[in-house]
């Protein structure tokens, strides 16, 4: 067989998971010094962390380290909870999006947010949960939002399955259709920068292992953040680990050196689960 | 998980003791011309059988804890050390195999030999010492032994071609046996490196 035809029969969507070289890549996000709370408590310190564009960084860490709070400072989500505050710099692209002139609804749009549980809108439609986004943004051509429906429900996995559906409600199909229909939701508006706050938490195996494949596939396109109580998944679906540990940020790095050969010994012990 | 790295490693134990056990026996049996092939091919299936379950082991405990960092280079590591020590038993059985090959062998110089597996003996001692104490130092310090050992089989192999003075079935059976121990040291060389893997994640 020639290398051409075996060159044919590679699917060649992702880059390839043995490239583990990524000086390469473009630094979309990077987050310095940052600091933020609720009222007098402080839940996140100095933490300064950089995300390369097209790769998927998982964060890790015990149950109230802050990868929560910490994911919802990246899309300015964190602020709308009274009495939270943030201080530091999030640079999106350059743009520092915690800049008193930077309009928290752009910011949001560029990044897109995956919540814990699915949360359709349950009284629209399939159609209508995914053009949501679209509309708000002021989209009104039906051309263009229909486009924009079947394109992003493909880039989900789903149009195969509910292509046919698209008038039902967004709540009677399955929760891992739910979940992949908010992530076609986040994805119509065409964000830069998706984040997933422990996606796949309410799913079962099957319905996980899609999500997983789904996220694999959307780093072609986008930069990805997910939260994750799951190791596993996290050395599965990411480039690159973070471990939040008490609200400071331990270790980063390449996700098979955190989980080969971790510098930091909590990190270890964390992995390892020793603790936690 | 701790109670299976525990089994895991008395299992590399059980294998190393046993294949320190078929070298030496293998060697003393050579040099005082001692015909020992039927044990040393029990001693060599016993290894492998204990390789074979070492594998499962690994299997199992890889399957049920998905193990990282430091447990999992364990893991990695014991796979490697066992197939090394699987080897060192069927250097040996071919070690007791050169006497059934060209029989008696008692008028040849068997100086090299001797020289050679003292020094190769003592490398699986220090492998094994390595791994049993995790002494990544002990664990390097094989290369250097082994590059000794590799320069004297070859300096020999060349020589004993021009020797007019040695028998063909002499020169065959102590170059076969040397080749045969210097391939032992390059596994203990192996084990030593998968020793320094665990402690330090790199790889030599």
């Amino acid at each position: 067989m020639t290398s051409e035809v075996l060159a044919d029969l590679r699917i060649a969507t992702v880059p390839d998971r043995s490239v583990r070289d990524f000086s390469s890549y473009k630094e979309k996000m990077r987050v310095t010094d940052l600091d933020a709370g609720f009222g007098k408590k402080k839940i996140l310190e100095d933490i300064s962390i950089s995300f390369k564009e097209n790769t998927v960084t998982a964060l890790i860490g015990p149950s109230g380290c802050g990868k929560s709070t910490f994911i919802r400072c990246l899309n300015r989500m964190h602020e709308v909870t009274h009495g939270a505050w943030i201080n530091g710099h999030i640079m999106l692209d350059g743009d520092d999006i915690l800049a008193p002139s930077m309009d928290p609804v752009t910011v949001r749009r560029r990044i897109g947010m995956v919540f814990q549980k699915p949360n359709p809108f349950p009284t629209m439609s399939i159609y209508d949960n995914v053009a949501a986004g679209l509309r708000l943004n002021g989209v009104r051509d039906k051309k263009v939002i229909s486009a924009a429906v079947e394109d992003t429900l493909k880039k989900s996995f789903l149009w195969d399955e509910i292509g046919d559906r698209m008038h039902e409600s967004g709540a009677s199909i399955s929760g891992g259709q739910q979940q992949r229909l908010c992530i076609a939701r986040t994805l119509a508006v065409q964000p830069e920068v998706v984040l997933m706050d422990e996606p796949c938490s309410a799913l079962d195996p099957i319905a996980t292992a899609k999500i997983e494949e789904l996220i694999t596939q959307l780093k072609a396109t986008y930069t990805v953040i997910v939260v994750t109580h799951n190791m596993q998944q996290a050395a599965r679906i990411s480039d690159f680990t973070g471990f939040l540990y008490l609200g400071r940020l331990i270790e980063v790095g390449p996700t098979t050196e955190i989980f080969q050969n971790p510098k930091n010994e909590l990190t270890e012990r964390y992995i390892s689960g020793k603790f936690g | 998980m701790d109670m299976g790295e525990e089994r895991l490693s008395n299992a590399i134990g059980d294998m190393a003791t046993l294949a320190q056990d078929s070298v030496v026996k293998a060697i003393e049996a050579y040099e005082q011309g001692q015909r020992v092939t039927d044990a040393a091919k029990k001693r060599a299936d016993e290894l492998s059988n204990l390789s074979a379950e070492v594998e499962e082991l690994c299997v199992d405990l890889l399957a049920r804890y998905q193990p990282v960092a430091t447990d999992l280079r364990f893991i990695k590591s014991c796979l490697e050390i066992s197939y090394g020590f699987n080897r060192f038993g069927r250097y040996a059985y071919d070690i007791a195999q050169v006497l059934e090959l060209y029989g008696d062998l008692s008028d040849c110089d068997k100086t090299e030999v001797h020289e050679i597996s003292e020094k190769v003996i003592k490398m699986i001692e220090r492998s094994i010492q390595s791994f049993k104490t995790r002494d990544t130092e002990l664990a390097r310090s094989l290369r250097k032994d082994d590059d000794e050992v590799d320069r004297t089989y070859l300096k020999y192999a060349a020589a004993v071609a021009k020797d007019k003075a040695t028998t063909v079935r002499c020169a065959l059976a102590s170059t076969l046996v040397l080749r045969y121990l210097e391939r032992i040291a390059d596994h203990a060389c192996y084990i030593g490196d998968s020793v320094a893997y665990i402690i330090t994640g790199t790889k030599m």
